[in-house]
């Protein structure tokens, strides 16, 4: 609710800056007494040190340092404030300069992936707590190797019980590879329900091969890779949720060190 | 065909209080005034005094200066001194006697140093901290020969602390700590020896039976409450607020105290969870729907859950806890309408429940007449248009235990991203490692974690020895002082919920600290503190950029509104 607000006031103040800057750019261009590049430039450049300081503020939790979700809002605000003023600072979508051009790159590339980052982390959250299950995603490897030993332990005793090997031998041609680590990971990413599709198609595939007992041990089987294909579906969206974020702190490093080395550089050869 | 095995069936004295005590002591404590005048003959054969004294009792021995019981704490058993002196604290003295940590809120530059001061390796104490604690091991038995390996805290220096403070002298024959233990209620002062004292303590179990068969004993123990308590309770209570002092006596001489289900239910709930047997099925039931009415219980403590018939199973209606009441509106209608009213709901104890029962006829004499309507109809649930699933919260909140909560951390599914932050933030905040698992039972898109709740029936702090384990003097919540925490377990034993961990600490210099004796590492007992003594409340919260972490009060209106 809060953070709501926070949204509210800080578009209002963004919308401030930007109709304040656009004043003084068609002050300075009625007047001509210079460009306002300079002070463009320098509002982006302390726009982007506070975005910047949201990975600190994270870093030192033990400090009140005013709560995370305000940061977010404001981060998130100040991303797109941080955009304008450099089409403002730019006054171009593209600049000609080769250093300007990799400030540029970087700069829209930060930027894509903080928006990337911001959607999926709208969108994959309700789609793990319709899952049904919870995982820890540290722990998605052992509970994976869990649901294997189980399926392997099915699959001996319908043939220690029943004197049958189809299931077995099914078993060892196709469904280990299920198994064995995370699948489909793109279709659980894009929304697609082709895990679920495929694990029904390995039961119709068997079943009409089995006998009574033996198709117990089979519902047992599917049940099993049913749970593992939502462990898939937790690791697919959980690894998306955990990476964007390796993308965006390097670019966001690498743009800061450009980005000081441009003000130098404008400072000391251009001012 | 199927086989069997065979087992004993388990009896109520299979574990005995102290397995230690002898025939002789209990001949010895049978010839005592203050036992002599319990009525031995009204004990059944199944239960008989004999042995409740060798069953439920133990001989304790308490050293000049160790502290017996402690305010504040919850207790489960009450002392009778056999010989020796203790004392009461009867005004102010500093929680550092008893034990508590007496930390404050951090200041800003001491928050700030954090930075630089926390270690990388976790779990990191300074030992030279617990050579100052007042902690030492105790002496248990009648005759002095048996020592148990257990720690208690003591006053030092008696005559300043007699000199400095108030304190009042409590001699041989006395008994005391019964309200708290029979009424699960904090102990409300605190008694150290000031000589060496011989105590015979006596198990909540034990007290109940004596209470029962004894009515010379339950006299005693009822006029003690009558008087402390009682009359302050119902005066508090909306229902009897405006009855005159003559009238109000006449409650409470009438009133009846009752008991139900089990003071350390605890157990027998880990016991359920552990089987999928949790409900209120599987719980003791105080009044049942369509019994006859005989008088308005009034929750003590504890809490109950009121549930109505619904196709095969109970629904939930609401559930009450202390200074809630049940009863009152079919009281109430039976008296104005001159008829029998049964009871349209049942009510069962989730765990213990401590009750007072008011008799139906001493309320139309004395309270129906002036009684304004409105608080009968207050008084009484009903599920006003709602449906299963808007109750399907309450209905899980019950089932669960976590109307016990009052600070639970709840996680809202849909926004919460799984990134951590709020794991790393709680971790550097107490000495890296977290204080909680980000895992828990799951309803709908919201998770109740495996963070200390700060219950409010802390059954957690029930048998700490050393009283570690207490609510702190900042807000409230339930803390251990890592000082005087011996690593014993009984609180994350005692957890129905599995939120306190015992961790291996380690020293200074980064080494895993090892008892010389036993070559087992020291643990100690680690839980969410709420951050009390951190400025900006608790840090998980804070980190958490979704907004998707809160500690929430299961309370009653929220869950009813299928809100949390």
């Amino acid at each position: 609710m809060v953070a709501s607000r926070v949204r509210l006031l800080m578009i209002a103040f963004a919308a401030g800056i930007i109709f304040y800057l656009l004043l003084i750019e068609s002050e300075n261009n009625r007047t001509r007494l210079g460009s306002a590049a300079e002070l463009t430039g320098y509002w982006l450049f302390g726009m982007m040190v506070f975005l910047t300081l949201f990975n600190l503020r994270k870093k030192l939790s033990m400090i009140p340092l005013g709560p995370a979700n305000i940061w977010l809002a404001l981060h998130s605000i100040g991303g797109l404030l941080a955009l304008t003023l450099y089409w403002l600072h730019t006054k171009t979508l593209w600049p000609l300069g080769v250093y300007e051009q990799m400030l540029a790159a970087l700069f829209y590339l930060t930027v894509a992936s903080g928006i990337f980052g911001h959607v999926v982390q709208k969108i994959c959250p309700p789609r793990l707590a319709q899952s049904d299950i919870e995982v820890i995603f540290e722990r998605i490897p052992a509970h994976v190797a869990e649901i294997r030993q189980k399926a392997e332990e099915i699959v001996l005793s319908c043939s220690e019980e029943t004197r049958e090997d189809t299931l077995g031998r099914h078993y060892l041609d196709t469904m280990s590879w299920f198994f064995r680590r995370p699948r489909f990971f793109i279709s659980h990413m894009v929304g697609s329900q082709k895990g679920r599709q495929w694990v029904r198609q390995q039961d119709a595939t068997v079943r009409r091969y089995l006998n009574e007992n033996e198709k117990v041990w089979l519902d047992k089987l599917t049940e099993q890779a049913q749970f593992k294909n939502r462990i898939d579906l937790h690791f697919a969206l959980q690894s998306i949720m955990k990476s964007w974020l390796l993308i965006h702190l390097p670019l966001t490093a690498t743009l800061m060190v450009l980005a000081v080395w441009h003000l130098l550089v404008v400072n000391v050869y251009a001012l | 065909m199927a086989t069997v095995a065979h087992l004993r069936r388990p009896q109520r004295w299979d574990a005995p209080f102290d397995p230690e005590m002898q025939d002789e002591d209990v001949r010895h404590l049978l010839e005592r005034p203050e036992i002599a005048v319990i009525d031995a003959d009204s004990f059944p054969d199944s239960m008989p005094l004999e042995g409740i004294l060798q069953n439920d009792t133990r001989l304790v021995r308490f050293n000049a200066g160790d502290i017996v019981v402690r305010e504040g704490d919850y207790g489960n058993s009450a002392f009778l001194i056999l010989d020796g002196e203790l004392r009461v604290f009867t005004g102010d003295y500093p929680q550092d006697l008893l034990g508590r940590e007496t930390a404050g809120k951090k200041g800003i530059l001491e928050t700030i140093s954090q930075i630089w001061t926390n270690k990388r390796i976790p779990e990191v104490r300074d030992t030279e901290r617990y050579g100052g604690q007042a902690v030492r091991r105790s002496g248990r038995g009648g005759r002095g020969e048996r020592q148990d390996a257990g720690l208690r805290v003591f006053v030092q220096d008696i005559p300043v602390i007699l000199d400095k403070y108030h304190t009042a002298e409590i001699t041989e024959g006395a008994l005391f700590g019964e309200l708290a233990a029979l009424g699960r209620i904090p102990r409300t002062a605190t008694i150290f020896a000031k000589s060496n004292a011989t105590l015979l303590e006596i198990r909540w179990q034990g007290l109940r039976e004596i209470r029962r068969f004894d009515d010379g004993f339950r006299t005693m123990v009822d006029n003690r409450y009558r008087q402390n308590a009682l009359l302050v309770h119902l005066r508090e209570t909306e229902l009897f607020a405006n009855l005159s002092e003559e009238a109000l006596d006449k409650v409470a001489s009438a009133t009846l105290f009752e008991t139900y289900g089990a003071f350390d239910w605890h157990v027998s709930y880990q016991k359920m969870r552990a089987t999928g047997k949790s409900g209120a099925a599987n719980e003791p039931p105080i009044a049942r729907e369509g019994e006859y009415v005989d008088g308005l219980l009034m929750i003590r403590a504890g809490f109950a859950q009121v549930a109505r018939s619904y196709g095969s199973g109970q629904r939930t209606l609401t559930y009450l806890g202390a200074r809630d009441s049940f009863g009152l509106k079919e009281l109430y209608q039976g008296w104005k309408s001159g008829q029998t009213i049964n009871m349209t709901a049942s009510l069962t104890a989730l765990g213990y429940v401590d009750a007072l029962r008011v008799p139906a006829a001493i309320l139309e004499e004395n309270v129906f007449p002036g009684l304004d309507e409105k608080v009968v109809a207050h008084a009484h649930p009903e599920y006003g248009g709602r449906t299963l699933s808007d109750d399907a919260l309450l209905e899980f909140a019950v089932e669960e235990r976590f109307i016990n909560a009052t600070q639970a951390m709840l996680i809202d599914l849909d926004k919460c991203v799984r990134c951590d932050d709020c794991v790393r933030a709680c971790a550097s905040t107490h000495g890296g490692n977290p204080r909680f698992l980000r895992h828990g039972k799951t309803f709908d898109h919201w998770m109740v974690t495996n963070a200390c709740m700060h219950c409010t029936d802390p059954v957690c702090m029930i048998g700490c020895p050393t009283g570690a384990i207490h609510r702190s003097q900042i807000g409230g919540s339930v803390v251990i002082n890592d000082d005087t925490c011996i690593g014993c377990a009984t609180c994350a034993n005692s957890c129905p919920y599995n939120n306190i961990r015992m961790v291996e600490i380690r020293s200074a210099d980064s080494h895993i600290l090892v008892d010389p004796d036993t070559g087992r590492p020291i643990l100690k007992a680690t839980k969410c503190d709420l951050c009390y003594t951190n400025l900006g409340g608790p840090a998980c919260v804070r980190a958490c950029p979704h907004d998707a972490l809160s500690r929430v009060d299961f309370h009653l209106d929220d869950i009813a509104e299928g809100e949390l």
